[in-house]
């Protein structure tokens, strides 16, 4: 367990060097937030409604900023991409000769990624909600206060073994960064993170929400949000820990398979 | 003059092979590249009619007048990652790498050689999807076709990537000051992000403010709604001369700017 601390802690070091970059690039994440206000401002105005896909206005809006804490916690940028450089390049090879699970050791670089983000991200975030606090919809209720974080927590694992499962398609493919768009499209939509999922009509609704991908966003937001009981928190902590082991067990399973694949070039 | 501009655009036509040449050895990937990009226009289609389930407009803008303006904003978007994207997204690297060192010592102008040496083929195909839903929204449109429309249209389409190449590559030469900044790519994705939308929906935010500062002084908002408002709803003479104006001033604050970066620029490693 010694050795992951390590790695945890020089992650965590390495996170701090670019530090203005950072809060440049946070802000910056939060600039979509205002198109998204001002689009669904006109989309109100223009539908003269009160509520489209069960939400009103505010909590249109809210929605999206609450996605946004969401992806905070389940977004792994590049953790494919890396994974397909690594064993396209021969670099794996590295991993292999150590006393070190290639995965475990990935989980907590990320995990040291995700902790120094919140850290950094706290202060443009708690802004950002200030500013808007007009559309937020209040607290959770209490009692769903651990569901919901438990259920953010489930996210980052969820986000985790998606993109793992994913990046490991390159011990079959050469080329798999162009699938990677591809994926990076279909979860882009089909998470929630472009509209509310309940905006579609409901037969597409139900199919899309039998993917693991609404369990990273869309459900986690919707609880959030406080538009779940306990009980349908229950569920989808219930669908992501599903999800969870079956990729987890993707994963291991890919794992060992392409490892037996894999010709390590490179010299 | 002519010597010139025989030796740069001999200088185009050995970019643009080398870059036949990369792209034909990666041909799977062309194709994968090119049904992501359909993917990902058609997941912005059912964005857009997911919307227009609730509402017939959209600020004033009809649903096939807003499809002729995702139509406008995927064509300019697209000549723009065609011939410049890959550059400037390359630019901040070769900055902290120091291997800008390389360019600057060539025989040819720094600015041209860094924002066409990459031209993307898988771009390039992209163009006809744009072409194609500017065509369908606008046959299902009752508005005139005349030449004028068309060459109107066609001129704001390049001052539209004039503009948006200006504003990216101000950002790429930023990157002298800021080692390892938000990358271009990020940037690129807020840009297009503000101004795939009618401008209209910006006004009512802080009184106009918003509105006023995306029009004139970031002009983001201006790239695909002039077009595709000369096109489709209102012909105003006025906005092309505006537009051209922007965008050729742009340029050429851009091209300052860059030479400031570059006056600050100190190599990297050896």
């Amino acid at each position: 367990m010694r050795k992951y601390w390590q790695v945890f802690r020089i992650s965590l070091a390495d996170r701090f060097v670019y530090r203005t970059d950072f809060l440049i690039g946070t802000f910056l994440r939060f600039a979509p937030i205002v198109t998204t206000i001002a689009l669904w401002r006109a989309v109100y105005a223009g539908a003269g409604r009160e509520e489209i896909g069960d939400l009103h206005y505010g909590e249109m809006v809210s929605y999206y900023l609450i996605v946004m804490i969401s992806r905070a916690f389940g977004s792994m940028p590049g953790l494919a991409s890396t994974l397909a450089s690594d064993i396209r390049d021969g670099n794996l090879r590295k991993f292999i000769v150590q006393p070190l699970n290639y995965v475990i050791y990935h989980l907590h670089l990320r995990m040291a990624h995700k902790s120094v983000y919140f850290v950094m991200a706290a202060l443009p975030y708690a802004l950002v909600f200030y500013w808007c606090r007009s559309f937020l919809p209040g607290w959770p209720a209490g009692e769903l206060w651990p569901l919901c974080i438990l259920s953010l927590v489930l996210s980052f694992f969820l986000g985790f073994m998606i993109n793992m499962a994913i990046g490991l398609l390159s011990f079959w493919f050469m080329e798999v960064t162009s699938f990677m768009f591809i994926f990076m499209v279909s979860q882009y939509f089909l998470s929630g993170h472009q509209f509310p999922l309940t905006l579609l009509p409901d037969w597409l609704e139900r199919s899309v929400t039998l993917l693991p991908f609404a369990y990273e966003t869309f459900f986690p937001v919707m609880m959030l949000m406080g538009k779940m009981n306990a009980a349908e928190a229950g569920q989808v902590i219930a669908g992501q820990c599903l999800w969870i082991a079956i990729l987890s067990g993707v994963v291991a399973f890919g794992w060992r398979r392409g490892l037996r694949r894999y010709a390590a070039f490179g010299g | 003059m002519t010597s010139v501009l025989g030796r740069y655009s001999r200088i185009l036509l050995c970019f643009a092979r080398n870059g036949l040449v990369r792209e034909l050895s990666f041909r799977v990937n062309f194709l994968v590249t090119v049904v992501s990009e359909i993917l990902w226009l058609g997941m912005m289609l059912v964005f857009v009619q997911v919307i227009f389930r609730f509402t017939r407009q959209i600020d004033g803008w009809s649903n096939h007048e807003y499809l002729f303006l995702l139509g406008t904003h995927f064509l300019i978007s697209s000549i723009f990652e065609a011939f410049f994207f890959d550059n400037l997204q390359r630019i901040s690297a070769q900055i902290r790498t120091g291997d800008l060192d390389f360019v600057l010592l060539k025989p040819a102008n720094t600015q041209f050689l860094l924002s066409l040496e990459r031209i993307s083929y898988t771009a390039i195909a992209n163009i006809p999807l744009g072409v194609i839903l500017c065509v369908y929204s606008f046959s299902k449109l009752d508005v005139p076709l005349t030449f004028q429309h068309v060459s109107m249209f066609l001129i704001l389409v390049c001052s539209g990537v004039m503009t948006l190449y200006s504003l990216m590559f101000m950002f790429s030469a930023t990157s002298v000051w800021l080692i390892r900044q938000t990358s271009a790519s990020h940037f690129w994705f807020y840009l297009t992000s503000c101004s795939k939308y009618p401008a209209e929906i910006y006004k009512p935010m802080v009184r106009g403010v918003l509105w006023f500062a995306l029009t004139f002084v970031f002009p983001v908002l201006i790239v695909a709604n002039l077009p595709a408002n000369v096109m489709v709803r209102v012909f105003e003479p006025y906005l092309v001369a505006y537009a051209l104006f922007i965008a050729v001033g742009l340029l050429l604050f851009s091209s300052f700017v860059f030479n400031w970066a570059m006056r600050k620029y100190r190599s990297a490693s050896s």
